[in-house]
């Protein structure tokens, strides 16, 4: 039996097709393989190693033959391999297994097609095996469950979290709308009955004093209100179906007009805006953006807000326009901020939570907002209710 | 007009106050019995002695109460046969959802949110007395099951 380079290929220049190839040609390419090749008579003796097994595991294949696994391998290894060998004898034709192997980092991996050889009766005499490396494939295939179940397991984790943080939120915003508001019911009360019963006992200033309890103590419950709708608007679940935002808007309108007749405001409203989104959540954003519209329009005598859509690409964009005190762009970034402020209390009232709010409703159903403004030539906000069309991106 | 009393079920002193003012500035002279939990109220309903229960023609029930509460005496109130017909108002400091919600599934006749600017607490008590001690028809009262 030769080993090394393939020799035969210098003493046969030109092989002849009749002729065949040689052993040695053959051997030559069994030795150039990354495969283990080996062959093993049924009682387990080496017949022929190739030269990837002669690498793998160290030994000269002049030595090896005649040898079994038992004289190579732990004995748990070389019962398994012989129990394989059998089953190809016993099968007649390939068969395929997966086996393992001690390496040099620890064990290693093949699938392994193992046939046997058949005499000329027609009973197998030798089995031939041929065994792919595939431990760098099962070592990342583990790596990948491990990660995949660590990862499982961090988002339950962080579920379990959310859920709690959501839990915690909604118990607190409960405890608030019903506690909270109570006490400011008392300061607001007990300051209209000093006024209505000790009436001759207060000079000017002591009822302004009292107004000014009152008139805080309502300022602070519309900011519990509006701090309870903007948790309201991230922790109820969204329930999309088609909405009709003109009859929305129609509708907020006409609360603001009975809520302040004496106000002349000219309102042009788009008929049939309709989209995808949460009745309830919507109404809020106009609730809000009108609301808006309307108290920074209270310094003109020619007031006036639109309500539009427009079409950019496949989305429809929606837009509240006025023509009242509007903001310095400068600011811009602080406007959906909560509790940010462009304007004082006694320029107009307000909690600085409405924009927070519209713009967590928007998000959430994957839409957005922009505004723009100049002082005192009002503002124009627009926003969409659906992420970005795809098409709105093709040139 | 109904002169039975109205039965004010308030753990809130305040509220109580209040809710007195704003009848009597209303003038609505109809006693006002107060409940300050919601097991005093179930007593002065449905007694488990001999007391006689009391029959109001409104009962004003606030939600968050001492032992029993607001929704659990709602309850009480439409299971027992006795009181199932009496118009309940839930009058109460909360708009949460699940309240209203809660009420109006339990069967509470009208669901108020408390005021906080007290003009409007001495509106919302005027039109609640009006409307349900004057233009409301209440049902007869209960006397026993009906034989064939």
């Amino acid at each position: 039996m030769t080993s090394g380079a393939p020799t035969g290929v210098a003493r046969h220049p030109d092989p002849d097709p009749a002729v065949g190839v040689s052993r040695d040609d053959l051997m030559a390419l069994l030795d150039h393989t990354s495969a283990v090749i080996y062959m093993r008579d049924l009682r387990g003796r080496y017949l022929l190693v190739n030269r990837q097994y002669e690498r793998l595991f160290d030994v000269r294949r002049e030595a090896i033959v005649g040898m079994t696994d038992h004289d190579l391998f732990p004995a748990e290894i070389a019962d398994a391999f012989l129990a394989n060998d059998r089953q190809a004898a016993a099968s007649g034709g390939p068969v395929q297994m997966e086996e393992r192997a001690p390496g040099d980092d620890g064990e290693h991996t093949y699938i392994t097609v193992k046939f046997p050889l058949i005499d000329t009766t027609g009973e197998p005499y030798a089995v031939c095996g041929i065994s792919t490396d595939i431990t760098a494939r099962t070592r990342a295939e583990e790596e990948v469950r491990r990660l995949n179940s660590e990862l499982e397991e961090r988002v339950r984790q962080r579920t379990a979290e959310l859920e709690a943080a959501t839990r915690e939120l909604d118990a607190f915003a409960y405890s608030v709308s019903h506690d909270l508001r109570a006490p400011l019911r008392s300061l607001n009360g007990f300051s209209e009955l000093l006024q209505e019963d000790y009436q001759d006992a207060l000079d000017e200033q002591a009822r302004d004093y009292l107004r000014r309890i009152q008139t805080n103590a309502s300022r602070m419950a519309q900011m519990i209100d509006d701090l309870l709708d903007l948790s309201r608007a991230s922790r109820t679940e969204l329930h999309r179906e088609p909405t009709d935002l003109t009859t929305l808007a129609h509708d907020v309108i006409g609360d603001l007009r009975v809520a302040e007749p004496d106000r002349q405001v000219q309102v042009s409203i788009a008929e049939a805006l309709t989209e995808s989104g949460d009745p309830h959540l919507v109404r809020l954003i106009l609730q809000n953006l009108l609301g808006n519209a309307w108290k920074f329009t209270a310094n003109r005598p020619d007031a006036r807000i639109d309500f539009a859509a427009a079409h950019d690409g496949g989305t429809q964009v929606f837009v509240v326009r006025d023509n009242g005190a509007g903001f310095d762009m400068r600011f811009a970034d602080k406007l959906f901020d909560a509790f940010q402020r462009l304007h004082t209390a006694t320029q107009f009232d307000g909690s600085g939570i409405g924009l927070a709010i519209v713009q967590r409703i928007v998000n959430r159903h994957g839409g957005g907002i922009w505004a723009h403004s100049e002082p005192d030539h009002g503002a124009q906000f627009s926003f969409t209710l659906a992420p970005p069309h795809p098409a709105a991106d093709q040139p | 007009m109904n002169d039975d009393p109205i039965l004010l079920v308030e753990d809130n002193p305040d509220d109580v106050i209040f809710t007195l003012r704003a009848f009597r500035k209303n003038n609505i002279g109809n006693d006002i019995i107060v409940a300050t939990d919601g097991e005093q109220g179930r007593q002065l309903l449905l007694p488990d002695d001999d007391t006689a229960p009391i029959r109001p023609a409104l009962i004003l029930l606030d939600v968050k109460l001492p032992k029993i509460d607001g929704l659990q005496l709602l309850r009480l109130i439409r299971a027992d046969p006795r009181t199932q017909l009496l118009p309940v108002v839930v009058l109460t400091t909360s708009n949460e959802e699940r309240d209203i919600v809660a009420s109006y599934r339990l069967g509470a006749n009208s669901f108020v949110r408390k005021p906080v600017v007290f003009g409007e607490f001495l509106n919302a008590a005027n039109v609640l007395g009006m409307y349900w001690l004057l233009v409301n028809e209440p049902s007869p009262p209960w006397h026993g099951p009906h034989r064939p």
